[in-house]
């Protein structure tokens, strides 16, 4: 990426983020970020993930300068937030994006470079390189009244990272998109990674999420519930076991066989399910013990939508749990936000 | 830099608005009817047709100045334009000015179109054209610069009703404040209170009036004399303008800083 990047710096780092909105004089002030730490690294895809009314769009727009916090403080790549001069290192892509409907595709293109600062030749190459790029050459000289959903969804990621800034923050970047759509974006993001630039993105998709980003921070009305690299987190549990065995004695099958969640002859081989590792070393003993060779042990992880589910239910269990006990600050009960499903 | 870019993307915004045209025509057709207004008054049609040419030039400019300008900022937000501008490396007032910047650069062109037809068909009916019609032309641009900050004062704080509703009523008020003096005067020493607020209230308010040389401009111009109103005078009005604008501005941006989107 064009910029120059302080070593050892993060490429985002939030520190105790809170915000509180007052609606108005006769209404409850809402919650929306409940001190939120965050550290993001550089080269990453950073997964941000969260239920609707989580704070993933109010943290995004802090980030970018568009909402103020009530308290805390951010850094991009060491420079703080409130200075606009940490803008100039980021490109954001909002939810739904919206453009001058007077401009074309490639007014639009220019017009932001303009404010990026970009030469006017610098402007014209990367802007034509990058309608063409997201499949919008065809139509950069057309009203933006006739752009798709799709199409803007791609301007808005060719706008954000038109200045080829180090870190890409994108606000549910794949909402509303058809599976093609999707994976371009997907592409996309993978492309940019690899080009060196960090990637920060909100999404609600979580299948996207599994499949391209190297950490998650699960976010739960206003408050992180988890965070870290997926494997480790989605490693930490393992479901169940499944396990493949050959050779096996009647009587050693049946002892192992007592073991099993499920258990089913295929041919040769002697399938079986069981609820733990623990129960598997122990299957493992019995078949061993009885003259069979083990084939095959497969522990099965929890999916990132099995996880997220677990944690966010941890969350308001233990929400609740302190709200009884009276240890709960007033604000966390008049948090915004529908508790409903996904995407909800 | 970034002032410039979005005042030329917000010029652009208004001359491809097809109201703009249809207010210009509105105007151009005002002009002309003016010389209609001329002939059925009973001498002095040239100096009737001046006199309503120059207000219909200040009324056309002055709708499309409040009306373009307290949309103006609702606009970006309702439409969610302003994401992709805020988040780039630009402050909040730079915004606000290159808004501001953009509608003006709108009114001057407007304006001097407006005016060039005026005075083209002020030439061919064989009426004077002095440097005192030109004085007044000068004299609406400034009041629209200031007209043009209140409407983006309201804009960035209110919904475009609103905005327009309080931006109306300061201009229609602007025009009268030598009406809120003569009241105080009536006033005496009855009631003290009231006095000292309708003085307070004539400071507050913009003194549109100033701006207003048009009749000055006719008799002058009439006369075949050079000015409406002396020189030192004008730059003092202009300083008022500058001043009154600038603190309109700096009050708009104090708002704006501060605003959640």
């Amino acid at each position: 990426m064009a910029e120059t990047i302080t070593q050892g710096v993060p490429a985002l780092r939030i520190e105790g983020l809170r915000m509180v909105y007052h609606p108005g004089l006769f209404q409850r002030r809402k919650l929306a970020l409940h001190g939120l730490d965050l550290e993001v690294p550089k080269g990453s895809i950073y997964g941000f993930l969260g239920q609707n009314g989580a704070g993933k769009t109010t943290t995004l727009k802090t980030l970018v300068g568009l909402q103020m916090p009530t308290a805390g403080r951010a850094w991009i790549f060491g420079t703080d937030i409130r200075e606009s001069a940490s803008r100039a290192k980021v490109g954001f892509m909002p939810e739904n994006p919206y453009f001058y409907e007077y401009l074309t595709a490639r007014e639009t293109l220019d017009f932001y470079g303009r404010l990026a600062g970009m030469p006017r030749a610098e402007r014209r190459r990367r802007g034509e390189y990058l309608l063409e790029r997201f499949g919008l050459g065809h139509a950069k000289d057309g009203s933006m009244r006739d752009f798709s959903k799709g199409m803007r969804q791609r301007l808005g990621l060719a706008q954000a990272i038109l200045n080829q800034p180090p870190l890409v923050l994108l606000d549910e970047p794949m909402s509303g998109l058809d599976p093609l759509g999707r994976r371009d974006i997907r592409n996309e993001i993978l492309a940019l990674r690899d080009a060196g630039c960090t990637v920060f993105f909100s999404s609600h998709i979580l299948s996207d999420v599994a499949d391209i980003c190297d950490r998650v921070c699960i976010l739960h009305e206003g408050r992180k519930v988890a965070e870290g690299r997926l494997p480790k987190l989605l490693g930490q549990r393992v479901l169940e076991v499944q396990m493949s065995a050959s050779g096996v004695p009647k009587e050693g099958l049946h002892e192992a066989a007592k073991l099993a969640r499920r258990a089913w002859h295929d041919g040769e081989l002697y399938h079986l399910l069981l609820e733990s590792e623990d129960l598997a070393l122990k299957a493992k003993e019995a078949i061993e013990r009885g003259g069979g060779t083990l084939r095959r042990l497969v522990p099965h992880h929890e999916s990132l939508e099995e996880y997220f589910i677990r944690v966010t239910r941890e969350g308001d269990v233990a929400r609740l749990a302190g709200a009884e006990e009276g240890s709960a600050a007033p604000e966390a009960a008049s948090a915004p936000g529908p508790r409903g499903g996904l995407g909800a | 830099m970034n002032v410039w870019a979005i005042a030329v993307n917000t010029f652009r915004e208004a001359v491809r608005d097809k109201i703009l045209y249809v207010l210009a025509v509105f105007g151009l057709i005002l002009i002309f009817v003016s010389r209609a207004v001329g002939w059925i008054s009973y001498g002095g049609e040239l100096k009737i047709m001046t006199d309503l040419g120059l207000a219909a030039i200040w009324l056309f400019v002055a709708l499309i100045s409040i009306f373009i300008g307290t949309q103006m900022i609702y606009k970006e937000i309702d439409k969610r334009t302003l994401y992709t501008i805020l988040s780039r490396p630009i402050r909040r007032w730079e915004f606000l000015l290159g808004k501001y910047c953009g509608l003006l650069l709108t009114s001057l062109v407007i304006l001097a179109a407006l005016s060039a037809v005026f005075l083209a068909y002020l030439k061919l009916m064989g009426a004077p054209v002095t440097g005192a019609i030109l004085q007044a032309l000068f004299l609406i641009f400034c009041e629209m610069m200031l007209v043009t900050a209140l409407a983006i004062f309201f804009s960035s704080a209110s919904t475009p009703v609103l905005s327009a509703v309080f931006t109306f009523m300061i201009f229609g008020v602007g025009q009268l404040t030598k009406w809120i003096v003569d009241l105080g005067n009536l006033i005496q020493d009855q009631a003290p209170g009231m006095k000292l607020a309708l003085k307070l209230f004539y400071f507050l308010m913009p003194n549109l009036d100033n701006f207003n040389v048009r009749a000055q401009a006719v008799h002058a111009a009439a006369r075949g004399s050079g000015w409406a109103i002396p020189p030192e005078q004008m730059l003092s009005i202009v300083v008022y303008g500058g001043a009154y604008t600038a603190a309109v501005l700096l009050a708009a941006a104090l708002v704006f800083r501060r605003r959640n989107f």
